[in-house]
């Protein structure tokens, strides 16, 4: 296996509504933008790792769709599709095909357009993702008033209402810790051009007056339901090293399922994990990236992370999962500032999943966000201090799908 | 809201619609029916599996970590523990509809009431099923609270014969 | 007591219908808005000179960006490439359905674009087709400005 870096990275400004463009010319806005950072032409790309989450915007095989808008005639193209964590597979996916020895330049691109459903947001994609199920309730006489209790819970957040209340309840964490996140990100968010919500000196008291949507979530929590595209070229080490000033290396990944599939098993019955923030794949996953990466200390060895956090619970417990705090005390850091652009482990500078979401496209821009800060590429979000090892983290389905990514400024 | 805003040219749209309900039909197996059957007669059923001797209410076929067969049914008490709860934002009429009906309206919550969504381990269980949790004001819910499955007065064989469950008074 | 080999089927027992509205992008919004104009726009690459209709704003052959400057207005007339005749369509559940007349659908070239449409065949019998021919565009009689506007293509008589 050879080593791998990423050269160049390309976003598209990401919005509620790009109704400007349609999907081929979104996709390849964000490729040609990689292809020009990274100044690789088409013509030497080798292979391809696409992917979406398709239900979200109806288009059944996107690739069919995007192969010319993006370079790819005449090359291998692989569709990667893991829910939420779609874009860390996409990523893995591009990385695995240059690590093999197969191909010497490969692009990973993902995205989402949700505003090409009818439907507001997300609602189109989740109807489908969880229909089977429902209809075998609903076949097998569940009653309206349960409906209601999951609908009025669901709706909005699912299970991450559930897994944030486990969390809170073990570690001590309250709304207050949510309040602060959400506001992070959002300030965050305003310095990175291509970010969805944009709220320059958002404060906790600003997200607290937002209205309850199912306790402990306000609606200023909640993710934004985004459309837009990234991708980024990966090259084989000494393509890396004469084309690129300071390439981002790959250094370690992994990506463990859980069991399940959303908050019940096929067939709407019960799955054998009782606590929703417990996310042992998100463990196992960074053991085994850390291990592949050399990284023995991660509260000591990483210097920021991008995390996968539609909800702000989410960036702190899988903060812990990922090793940066001490298990529950991740919102006691948050406290100290730790979470921070100066603190001792900034995470997600770039406002994360909780002020950009694009489905696809954000587990790949968790990975691209590491690689910025690498590079030095990050502009206005850049961290004032030198970045030897990143870990980002994508998270799909509700306990089933996790990536972890370790890059770094060296490959060794 | 003070976010920044960003203007943008709507183009035209080539609209087209997927009728999902009228082209598609869906398997099941009957697991869940027997489960349902069980509520009939106020059993609560799970599956067992033979590797790590977990039970698993409602059945599935297989054990999601062993991936071993579970063909053997337990039965779990009625009685067990919230391990999770979510609270709703008050209902209000015209506000929340479900499946296009309004809950308000159809008599089921009153206006301004705030559903309690729990999860609940039944003791013999190891894992959750979610319900409703009634009887209770919201503020006095807690993490390990005792609870006992609610029964329908007129059980039919259908997964509302477990009504929601309430409160354990000792 | 485990009963798997028995199967339940289940249908929405609601209307269920998602709805989709794709956005075209500006390119495609001119060709379609110029169809009220009874034109049909194409784009040539700047580059290696292939012209695409409907116009796109990136080549597919050498990626080369595309604008409104290179937008060139086509005939309208072209040769049949290939085609077929329809017998059958789907119900939408699943069926066949006859068709009460056979639909015609041809492969078309225009004259000074070099990708291909496919477009329905009209005022001709499905016996009749030859590749080769040559065909030209039947517009609604009012052009509203929708795909819809190009009607089908028929053999240029004579």
């Amino acid at each position: 296996m050879r080593n791998v870096a990423i050269i160049g990275c390309g976003q598209t400004k990401h919005s509620g509504r790009r109704r400007d463009v349609n999907l081929a010319e979104m996709v390849g806005d964000a490729v040609w933008n990689a292809l020009e950072d990274a100044q690789v032409s088409p013509l030497e790309v080798d292979a391809f790792a696409v992917g979406n989450m398709q239900g979200f915007g109806g288009v059944a095989q996107p690739e069919q769709w995007l192969g010319d808008w993006i370079g790819a005639s005449g090359k291998p193209v692989l569709r990667i599709t893991t829910g939420g964590s779609t874009g860390g597979s996409v990523a893995h996916g591009a990385f695995y095909a240059v690590a093999s020895g197969l191909y010497d330049i490969a692009v990973a691109t993902a995205w989402e357009k949700h505003s090409d459903s009818k439907e507001p947001g997300a609602t189109t994609g989740l109807g489908h993702v969880g229909l089977g199920n429902m209809l075998n309730l609903v076949n097998c006489g569940v009653g309206f008033k349960h409906l209601l209790s999951m609908f009025v819970v669901g709706a909005a957040a699912g299970v991450a209402c559930y897994q944030a209340m486990y969390y809170m309840h073990r570690s001590g964490c309250r709304v207050e810790h949510l309040d602060m996140v959400a506001a992070k990100d959002r300030r965050n968010a305003a310095k990175n051009k291509y970010a969805h919500l944009q709220w320059p000196g958002c404060t906790p008291e600003d997200i607290a007056k937002t209205e309850w949507i199912a306790y402990p979530f306000r609606y200023g929590h909640i993710c934004p339901a985004s459309d837009g595209a990234s991708a980024m070229v990966l090259a084989r080490e000494d393509i890396a090293k004469k084309r690129c000033k300071k390439p981002a290396w790959v250094k370690g990944l992994a990506a463990y399922s859980d069991e399940e599939n959303q908050i019940m098993s096929e067939g709407a019955g019960g799955i054998g994990i009782l606590d929703a923030s417990q996310q042992i794949g998100a463990t196992m996953s960074a053991i085994k990236a850390y291990k592949m990466a050399g990284i023995n200390d991660p509260q000591k060895e990483i210097d920021l992370a991008e995390i996968y956090q539609p909800f702000p619970s989410q960036e702190l417990l899988f903060a812990e999962r990922l090793g940066l705090f001490d298990e529950g005390k991740a919102w006691q850091a948050l406290e100290k500032g730790e979470m921070d652009i100066n603190g001792r482990i900034p995470c997600d500078l770039s406002g994360g999943v909780n002020a950009t979401n694009a489905i696809g496209s954000s587990a790949l821009q968790r990975i691209l966000e590491c690689a910025l800060q690498i590079m030095g590429k990050a502009e206005e979000h850049q961290v004032p201090k030198e970045v030897h090892n990143a870990v980002a983290h994508g998270w799909g389905g509700a306990t089933n799908y996790i990536t972890v990514t370790v890059l770094g400024d060296s490959p060794y | 809201m003070p976010y920044v805003k960003e203007q943008r040219k709507e183009t035209m749209s080539v609209e087209a619609d997927w009728d999902v309900g009228g082209s598609t039909t869906w398997k099941h197996s009957t697991l869940l029916q027997e489960y349902a059957y069980g509520l009939k007669v106020k059993k609560i059923i799970g599956s067992l599996c033979p590797g790590c001797g977990k039970v698993i209410v409602p059945p599935r076929n297989i054990c999601g970590r062993c991936h071993r067969k579970m063909d053997e049914r337990v039965v779990v008490s009625d009685i067990g523990s919230v391990t999770c709860f979510v609270i709703s934002a008050p209902v209000i009429k015209g506000k929340t509809r479900v499946m296009g009906m309004d809950p308000v309206e159809m008599g089921l919550v009153t206006e301004g009431e705030r559903v309690i969504s729990v999860y609940v381990k039944f003791d013999g269980a190891d894992s959750n099923i979610d319900t409703e949790l009634i009887g209770v004001n919201p503020e006095e819910v807690h993490v390990g609270m005792r609870v006992k499955a609610v029964w329908a007065k007129e059980p039919q064989g259908k997964l509302s014969d477990l009504e929601a469950v309430e409160p354990l008074k000792d | 007591m485990s009963s798997q080999s028995e199967i339940v089927l289940t249908r929405a027992p609601v209307p269920l219908v998602f709805g989709f509205q794709w956005s075209v992008g500006e390119m495609m919004e001119k060709f379609i808005k110029t169809l009220a104009d009874k034109k049909i726009l194409g784009a040539k690459c700047p580059q290696c000179g292939y012209v695409y209709v409907p116009p796109r704003r990136r080549c597919g052959k050498c990626y080369a960006k595309v604008g409104e400057e290179n937008l060139t207005e086509l005939s309208g007339k072209g040769t049949l490439l290939s085609y077929t005749t329809a017998y059958v369509e789907l119900d939408g559940v699943g069926n066949f359905r006859e068709l009460d007349k056979p639909k015609a659908i041809g492969a078309i070239k225009l004259e000074g674009a070099d990708s291909t449409i496919f477009m329905p065949l009209g005022e001709v019998k499905p016996g009749d087709l030859k590749e080769g021919m040559k065909v030209e565009v039947a517009w609604r009689e009012k052009t509203e400005g929708e795909l819809d506007d190009i009607e089908y293509f028929r053999p240029v008589k004579g």
